[in-house]
């Protein structure tokens, strides 16, 4: 046992209040609730499914200047989700159970606000959400805000037509098979067709159907199958191949209009560098520049990430970059974002649940950020 | 609930059990592709995919995890994404205690180095708990998007359970393919 003689103890206590007479006192602290201003050009939504336990799966924001996490949006169980064209609300459409895991389905869509992150509203739906992994067509606004499409499969296709300012179901709609949503303008929305058609809705002032049309293939969905992860463009819609091919679809018109498609593989390495991953590729529109994951791999490798990010000149379909993923110490990529700012960021998620957030312009690791969840599948730009 | 939707819904198992194997198929086909504009018998198709290649003289020995249905190197598991529920309670074939199995699925084929048959697989899932999260296995041979359901493994099978939660995966033989 140490003994401590009473002098010395007298002596240290004596200069520690010394000591605190010498600084002012802590300052007492008000215990509130942080609120997000307008969002930041480089502010990223990243959806996490939560794949171990997937009834958790949520969405975080990220700043890619502070690398800081801003707070997080609950987003149940295999999400979907878009942000409001005025960035205001981000919905999520969903599943809970009543109990927990298991009881009664329902099925949502939530409307969150985007300065609290909480639900501010929200529209039950019949228990026929498509349970798919988060894309650009598993749930999106029409270009104008005033209609919201979640696509259903029961298996049976269908959409729903939400109105996202009243919050109200206002329709379902049949689509013969064809899946996944994706809107055009203000009143159309288009689905993809196992046999590579597109097939066009128009919707009327009620949310009804007033007309339909089906395009001609624009891809083959048996040798070279498009990925389902829409790249949005400024005039529509881009959407990578197996293969490596970039179908370019304008979408300003009452009619899809479809590009000669272009390849990402220079002939050589065709077959044996592909696209893949959850979100195989972001768009700089400004800049025209393309950001791909890029794997070497054969048949049934669609969903590796990259080992490589490849860099292309929309206008030119020239590669401008090929960034190797190996010295940054980077697992494979699987999903890309890119802001829009005259400064970009490119904010890659990588298959260790990691979200990587690089210099879009000259590919300069800047940070990566190692708590951004399990599975961080889809990353969406404010 | 549609009539479609209701159809959809009947087990895949029954049907095999009522049906030669080939009507079985069409009726699946029909079941799956009355709404969805499918292509029909989809296993044909990926069959015509991918020819049976007879064992090989002096072919490398056949990994042990190969043969082990914990691991996703399984020659069963050729394109099977979810947790393995061999890893949570049940077996390749069979769900956990107190899970549900989904009366839909899809199916595709895997090749056993064994015996160098191609093999026609259902690809279940195991529903009404939220998701093991054992032995995560992602493989997706002759995998296609989601516009091609009958072949696609992103989907929660589960969609159509009362209790439409993920558990967990199987892959069920249901014979050898072409025959």
């Amino acid at each position: 046992m140490i003994r401590i003689h009473p002098a010395c103890l007298t002596a240290a206590l004596l200069a520690a209040r010394l000591a605190a007479a010498e600084s002012a006192p802590v300052a007492n602290e008000q215990f509130t609730v942080e609120e997000l201003g307008k969002a930041g050009p480089h502010w990223a939504y990243v959806v996490d499914v939560a794949w171990n336990n997937e009834i958790d799966a949520r969405v975080r924001v990220l700043d890619g200047d502070s690398f800081r996490e801003l707070g997080q949006v609950d987003a149940g169980f295999s999400p979907a989700v878009a942000l409001s064209p005025d960035g205001h609300t981000l919905a999520v459409s969903t599943t809970y159970w009543s109990r927990g895991g298991h009881g009664d389905r329902n099925d949502v869509v939530e409307f969150n606000d985007t300065r609290t992150l909480t639900a501010t509203a929200e529209v039950l739906l019949p228990g026929k959400r498509a349970m798919v992994p988060p894309a650009t067509t598993s749930l999106g606004y029409s270009a104008d805000g005033r209609l919201l499409y979640v696509p259903f499969l029961t298996p049976a296709a269908s959409l729903a037509v939400i109105d996202p300012v009243a919050h109200k179901l206002l329709s379902e709609i049949d689509t013969t098979g064809c899946v996944l949503v994706i809107p055009h303008g203000p009143n159309r929305v288009s689905s993809i067709c196992d046999n590579g058609r597109l097939m066009t809705l128009a919707i009327d002032a009620k949310g009804q159907e007033a007309s339909r049309t089906l395009s001609d293939p624009f891809f083959d969905a048996e040798t070279d199958p498009v990925f389902v992860q829409g790249v949005p463009s400024p005039t529509g819609m881009l959407f990578l191949s197996f293969l490596g091919q970039v179908h370019e679809i304008d979408l300003r018109g009452a009619q899809p209009a479809f590009a000669a498609a272009w390849s990402l593989v220079p002939a050589a390495d065709r077959g044996k560098w592909r696209p893949g991953g959850t979100q195989v590729g972001a768009l700089h529109s400004a800049r025209h520049r393309l950001y791909v994951p890029m794997h070497q791999g054969g048949e049934g490798s669609h969903k590796e990430g990259g080992t490589e990010l490849w860099v292309f000149d929309t206008q030119s379909h020239r590669r401008v970059a090929r960034w190797p993923l190996a010295p940054l110490k980077l697992a494979a990529v699987t999903s890309v974002q890119v802001t829009q700012d005259e400064h970009p960021l490119l904010f890659a998620a990588t298959a260790d649940g990691a979200v990587a957030i690089l210099d879009a312009t000259t590919g300069r690791l800047r940070h990566v950020a190692r708590n951004m969840g399990q599975t961080p599948w889809q990353i969406i730009i404010p | 609930m549609s009539f479609l939707d209701r159809l959809a819904e009947k087990s895949s198992r029954s049907l095999a059990a009522r049906t030669s194997r080939r009507g079985f198929l069409g009726a699946l086909g029909g079941a799956l592709t009355g709404s969805l504009l499918l292509p029909l018998l989809p296993v044909m198709r990926g069959q015509a995919a991918m020819a049976a290649e007879p064992p090989a003289k002096g072919k490398p020995a056949i990994p042990a995890k190969v043969d082990d249905p914990e691991s996703c190197e399984y020659w069963k598991y050729c394109a099977i994404d979810g947790a393995l529920c061999a890893c949570c309670g049940g077996t390749s074939h069979s769900c956990p205690p107190g899970t549900a199995q989904s009366p839909i699925t899809w199916i595709g084929t895997c090749h056993n180095p064994h015996d160098g048959r191609d093999y026609m697989v259902s690809y279940n899932d195991c529903c009404g708990k939220t998701s093991c999260g054992n032995c995560s296995c992602n493989r997706n041979e002759r995998e296609k998007p989601i516009y091609r359901l009958a072949r696609n493994n992103d989907i929660n099978w589960c969609m159509a359970n009362a209790d439409s939660n993920y558990h967990c995966s199987v892959s069920v033989v249901l014979g050898v393919a072409g025959q």
